[in-house]
């Protein structure tokens, strides 16, 4: 299999590289979205890895640079962010609808690129399964206890504090926060929303969130208490991975990861039946 | 800038070298290839080394942006990254550029080890110069200082919850791969000078020790570049380097010489 670079887009401002199974043809089509301002090959080229694992899978995939980020210009229209980001998913879409047959679309983001496909995911009927990678999040009740518990109840933190308090450890200087990723977070009733409505649509979902973002998710019990009842659904599976970090910088954790989507593709969406939707 | 002006495509061996060509408004008379660097370094300098391309392009350069086999878009895993076949690779782009481009004369541009590259291919790629940001020398130091930042990444209380086993870190540097073969390469690796002209853009700390005497003792020359680009640290990993200076350095150079 060769994998084909293109610019593509209404306004031919997009660059991506699609990759084209041999008989492929009318399969399930997955497309990954940018991770916060990293081009389209991904963090540690996750999203190479990805696509190339998913190719030799039976799938035929599309990674590629929203407008702006990466190799990608902007479109010159008249557009919110949300707009220019549903508008270029379609365009997406359209390509490689063209280059393999696809009808229905698989779409992935981790952070930033969760957010968008979620954007997408809610509205785009072609869409019919989505992987979000430390998606949407709230700190809930449970979040806090389990955050703050046992720190109430560790004497060397108390010490330390103390310490502090008494001006005895001036060497420890708070640092400056690097910005790298960020969700912008959306009023909760929303996203329940939207996941209750992509559910009843039909489609697959599999959400996996790393110990990356214990800042506000840390545990698998999290999910229910963010989302409630519509993360017991049969469509959507989840999974927490507190080991890891936010963007997998270790190639075991990322395979992982891999064979993760991998085998939930293969469960949701077969190569034999894909096209056909549940 | 029009939009399509900036072209991908695969060409090389098997086809499976990603390149982006950025093609100037007009007929070009020069051209650059930009040298990536690996790694994580790459990632980082993505967005500079666009804006850098697109600034050559509208002062009428031909430039061609590439992956090594093993890197970015390119054919390849991560660990299958050579060092000789990186300097291969920077030959055979400079053919593909030649070809689109319609000229012979090309600069060379890398920063860190894509600078090393575009040093150690001048000559197999016949480039008429060679800017070089912060290449790397010496191999060994080089090393030393990835593994050094690989065993602090497994410690990294602002990436994990927990420490890391050592197995979980073994064998890779900051994210990626590493062959035993190319470690033993850059272990090995000592950049001697090009015979051309070579500019060393300079933006290491004080503190790195550098010294770029070996390879600007003939035909070089060596400009500094502040602020310092941070690009061991760990806490900026994820970060993108970005430079206007950088950029500044270079166009002046290339209008220099025009």
């Amino acid at each position: 299999m060769r994998e084909e670079a293109h610019r593509f887009g209404r306004a031919r401002h997009l660059v991506g590289i699609a990759g084209v199974p041999e008989g492929a043809r009318g399969a399930t089509g997955v497309i990954v979205l940018n991770a916060g301002l990293v081009h389209r090959i991904g963090p540690f080229r996750l999203h190479v890895e990805l696509t190339r694992q998913l190719n030799a899978a039976g799938y035929p995939t599309l990674r590629f640079d929203l407008s702006t980020l990466g190799d990608s210009c902007a479109s010159g229209g008249q557009q919110t962010r949300t707009q220019q980001v549903c508008a270029d998913v379609d365009d997406a879409m359209k390509l490689l609808a063209e280059r393999a047959g696809c009808e229905r679309f698989v779409l992935v983001g981790l952070c930033s690129g969760a957010q968008n496909a979620h954007v997408v995911a809610a509205t785009d009927p072609r869409v019919s399964g989505a992987v979000f990678l430390d998606g949407y999040a709230f700190r809930t009740l449970g979040y806090k206890l389990r955050h703050y518990l046992p720190r109430l109840v560790d004497p060397a933190r108390w010490a330390r504090r103390l310490t502090r308090r008494g001006g005895g450890d001036a060497s420890v200087t708070p640092k400056a926060a690097q910005p790298v990723f960020a969700v912008a977070p959306a009023p909760r009733d929303e996203v329940i929303a939207d996941f209750t409505g992509m559910v009843e649509r039909g489609m697959k979902l599999y959400l996996v969130y790393s110990g990356g973002i214990s800042n506000y998710f840390n545990h698998a019990r999290q999910f229910r208490e963010c989302f409630g009842k519509v993360m017991s659904h049969p469509a959507v599976t989840t999974r927490y991975a507190a080991e890891t970090d936010h963007t997998y910088i270790l190639t075991g954790d990322r395979a992982r990861l891999l064979d993760g989507i991998g085998g939930w593709l293969s469960h949701n969406f077969p190569p034999a039946n894909a096209g056909r939707h549940p | 800038m029009r939009q399509d002006a900036d072209m991908p495509f695969f060409f090389g061996p098997d086809a499976g070298l990603f390149g982006m060509y950025h093609a100037p408004s007009v007929p070009a008379r020069r051209a650059m290839l930009m040298c990536p660097p690996l790694g994580q370094d790459l990632i980082r300098c993505h967005r500079l080394y666009r804006q850098l391309a697109q600034s050559l392009a509208e002062e009428g350069m031909a430039v061609l942006r590439f992956d090594y086999h093993g890197t970015g878009d390119s054919a390849g895993g991560s660990a299958e990254v050579d060092w000789e076949r990186c300097v291969r690779d920077a030959a055979t782009a400079a053919v593909e550029l030649r070809r689109r481009a319609g000229v012979d004369r090309i600069v060379a541009f890398g920063a860190r080890l894509g600078g090393s590259v575009a040093l150690a291919a001048a000559e197999q790629a016949r480039f008429s110069e060679v800017i070089a940001w912060d290449p790397v020398l010496d191999g060994g130091h080089y090393v030393a200082e990835l593994d050094a930042m690989q065993a602090a990444l497994r410690e990294d209380a602002g990436r994990f919850n927990a420490p890391r086993s050592h197995s979980d870190v073994a064998e890779q540097w900051l994210g990626f791969d590493i062959a035993e073969s190319l470690r033993h390469q850059l272990s090995a690796l000592s950049v001697a000078s090009a015979n051309v002209p070579t500019l060393v853009l300079d933006s290491m700390p004080a503190s790195s020790g550098r010294s770029w005497e070996r390879i600007v003792s003939h035909r070089g020359r060596v400009a500094t570049i502040t602020p310092p680009t941070p690009w061991n640290d760990l806490e900026r990993l994820e970060t993108a380097i970005l430079s206007h200076p950088l950029i500044q350095a270079v166009t002046g150079r290339l209008k220099e010489v025009a």
